[in-house]
């Protein structure tokens, strides 16, 4: 049987290494396999997908995955994120593997034909790695998932960390965090059935659909995307302490904030990516950072 | 060049956005955070004209951040673009259809890769013309839209996707960082000048003297990278305030071939600390210190600074090589 993963992720949370850690995981354990990401426009928070094969015969498939038995979801704002769609043909009795604080049971709307393992992956790498990178750890969580054997998992997490450039500590680090994750979960059952063409349609709901038409023409009218939901960490001003210096202002490179009527700097939430140069950059440290609920 | 300035301290940042929210491109983006300062000092009435780079995609149909004119052209020919533009706009003008009030400035905004390569010779012949614009270079030292390839901006000792360190070339990329700012002086632009996003009043001061020049006026943005530099969103303008600290990015203009340096450090930061604050750098500390490496990078920031200071009259203190 030949096993298909999709990775959902933000730009910089690692979707693509991800991929490539399961195959390489899944390549030391004796299967056969393939990974590869789409290549578009990613970029940071931007929405990215990849994805991986294995099978203990020859795989004949190529191109995209359509029809996941495992969709892994780095990020769970992407859930309603019509431009990722990270459940769109998942198989029945397929695995959706979410990273979230928010979601527990179902994490897939009207679906009770698959199963859901919900990870608090964020938290985890923010402890060990002390960064929200997830890589390793997704990739754990699906190699434990589908049986990959665990020294062939963590292998593989040196293997490809050393070969895009991290140091020896930061890969050590994310062995640790794949172990981690590996400890947490147990092998599940992959009876999977494919959806019928008919239910596998995804629906055309792009952005356009939020403003309209006449938004074409419309000057500057990016804002309508919220790129809010990119955010990791939410910066929040201090009023009692701010003095109204505008450093924070002047350094905003997404124009997500605005002085007010009363001549105070506002945030606009719907927008900010969460950059968090607003907060080193302050002198007077009355800006301060939490962690978005969920992932 | 003692006009008056409407830019007493960073406070005087035009509060007027022409850029909105939402743009898709990586949290933290120097080269947005650049263009968003220069159109605040232009004002409302710009025609960009964009080659090739990471700024195409802040848009996508059918969502834009400018609430100003943008014209996207081939890779190497934005500056050719430009020129449409311009003569557009001057025979509308001179045949009474486009009142003066309507016109626009016309700016290129390319990355180093249009800058420094790709589209080097149509900048060329529009200097030759003479042509009236502004090139905005963001320059992040690498093609970074397609994943951060070598340009011949980017600097020794850096790792990119096409120089990675390896065994057979331990430190990345070898060649140096391409002088753009000379070759724009030396083919006798006005108006060439060298920006940091870090050091706000120096970039809006220098914004608002160009536009007192006629003629092609290049400015070039140090644009720090977090995607491919390799560093946390956070500390896009400390690492760029680093870099002028430390002296790899001398902050300069120059005014019909008379170079000045508008900010003089008086004692630079060893390089090391700029370096070790990114991971296209990590190969020159990791697994053990390429001292001879950072010394040359150090010696050649030192050299500069020495010539310089003969240049216009002042000294800069130096530090010492890493491996005291």
């Amino acid at each position: 049987m030949t096993v298909r993963v999709r990775f959902h992720g933000r730009g910089g949370q690692g979707a693509k290494t991800a991929s490539r850690i399961l195959g390489n995981a899944a390549f030391n354990d004796g299967y056969f396999t393939q990974d590869f990401p789409i290549y578009g426009a990613e970029r940071r928070g931007a929405p990215v997908t990849a994805f991986t094969r294995f099978s203990r015969e020859e795989i004949t498939e190529r191109g995209f995955i359509f029809s996941p038995d495992i969709s892994a979801v780095m990020d769970d704002s992407l859930i309603a994120d019509t431009l990722a769609n990270p459940f769109s043909g998942l198989r029945r009795g397929g695995v959706a593997v979410v990273n979230t604080t928010k979601a527990k049971g179902s994490v897939v709307p009207g679906r009770d034909d698959v199963k859901s393992v919900c990870l608090d992956l964020t938290g985890q790498a923010l402890k060990t790695l002390g960064k929200p990178v997830l890589s390793a750890g997704i990739a754990a969580a699906v190699a434990r998932i589908s049986g990959i054997n665990k020294e062939a998992l963590l292998t593989a997490v040196v293997d490809e960390l050393k070969d895009i450039g991290l140091s020896a500590e930061m890969v050590q680090k994310n062995v640790g965090f794949a172990a981690a994750i590996y400890g947490e979960l147990s092998p599940l059952e992959l009876k999977t059935e494919e959806l019928d063409a008919r239910e596998e349609l995804v629906p055309l709901a792009v952005v356009v659909s939020e403003g309209g038409i006449e938004a074409v023409t419309q000057a500057g009218n990016s804002a309508i995307r919220h790129t809010g939901n990119w955010r990791t960490f939410r910066p929040n001003i201090d009023y009692e302490k701010c003095t109204d210096c505008m450093m924070c202002y002047a350094y905003c490179p997404e124009s997500a904030m605005a002085v007010g009527p009363d001549g105070r700097v506002k945030i606009d939430y719907d927008n900010c990516k969460g950059c968090m140069i607003c907060m080193v950059e302050c002198p007077l440290k009355a800006i301060s950072q939490t962690l978005e609920g969920g992932a | 060049m003692a006009t008056a300035t409407r830019f007493r301290t960073l406070k005087d940042m035009p509060k007027e956005d022409y850029l909105s929210p939402g743009n898709t491109l990586c949290a933290g983006c120097g080269g947005i955070l650049a263009l968003r300062i220069f159109h605040k000092v232009l004002g409302p009435k710009v025609a960009w004209v964009n080659a090739a780079g990471c700024m195409t995609v802040s848009m996508s149909y059918p969502l834009s951040p400018l609430k100003s004119n943008w014209l996207y052209t081939a890779f190497a020919s934005a500056p050719a673009g430009a020129q449409g533009v311009r003569d557009a706009l001057d025979v509308l003008m001179a045949k009474g259809k486009l009142p003066a009030s309507e016109d626009l400035k016309v700016v290129v905004v390319s990355g180093d890769g249009a800058a420094y390569d790709i589209g080097l010779q149509s900048t060329s012949g529009a200097i030759d013309r003479r042509l009236d614009f502004y090139y905005l270079c963001y320059d992040n030292e690498a093609y970074g839209n397609t994943g951060f390839q070598m340009s011949t901006s980017t600097p020794y000792g850096s790792s990119t996707k096409t120089t990675p360190a390896t065994a057979a070339y331990p430190l990345g990329n070898t060649a140096r960082k391409k002088d753009l700012f000379e070759v724009w002086r030396a083919m006798k632009a006005p108006y060439v000048a060298t920006l940091a996003n870090s050091h706000g009043l120096d970039f809006l001061r220098k914004v608002e003297r160009g536009s007192e020049i006629k003629g092609p006026r290049l400015y070039i943005a140090f644009a720090a990278c977090p995607t491919g530099w390799g560093f946390d969103t956070r500390n896009s303008v400390e690492i760029e305030k680093l870099a002028v600290q430390t002296g790899v990015w001398p902050l300069k203009e120059s005014v019909n071939g008379a170079v000045r340096h508008t900010f003089v450090p008086r004692a630079l930061i060893p390089v090391s600390d700029y370096l070790k604050t990114q991971e296209r750098f990590n190969h020159l500390f990791e697994p053990s210190e390429k001292t001879e490496a950072i010394d040359a990078i150090q010696e050649s920031v030192n050299v500069y600074w020495k010539e310089a200071g003969a240049r216009e009259g002042f000294e800069v203190k130096l530090p010492g090589s890493s491996s005291r």
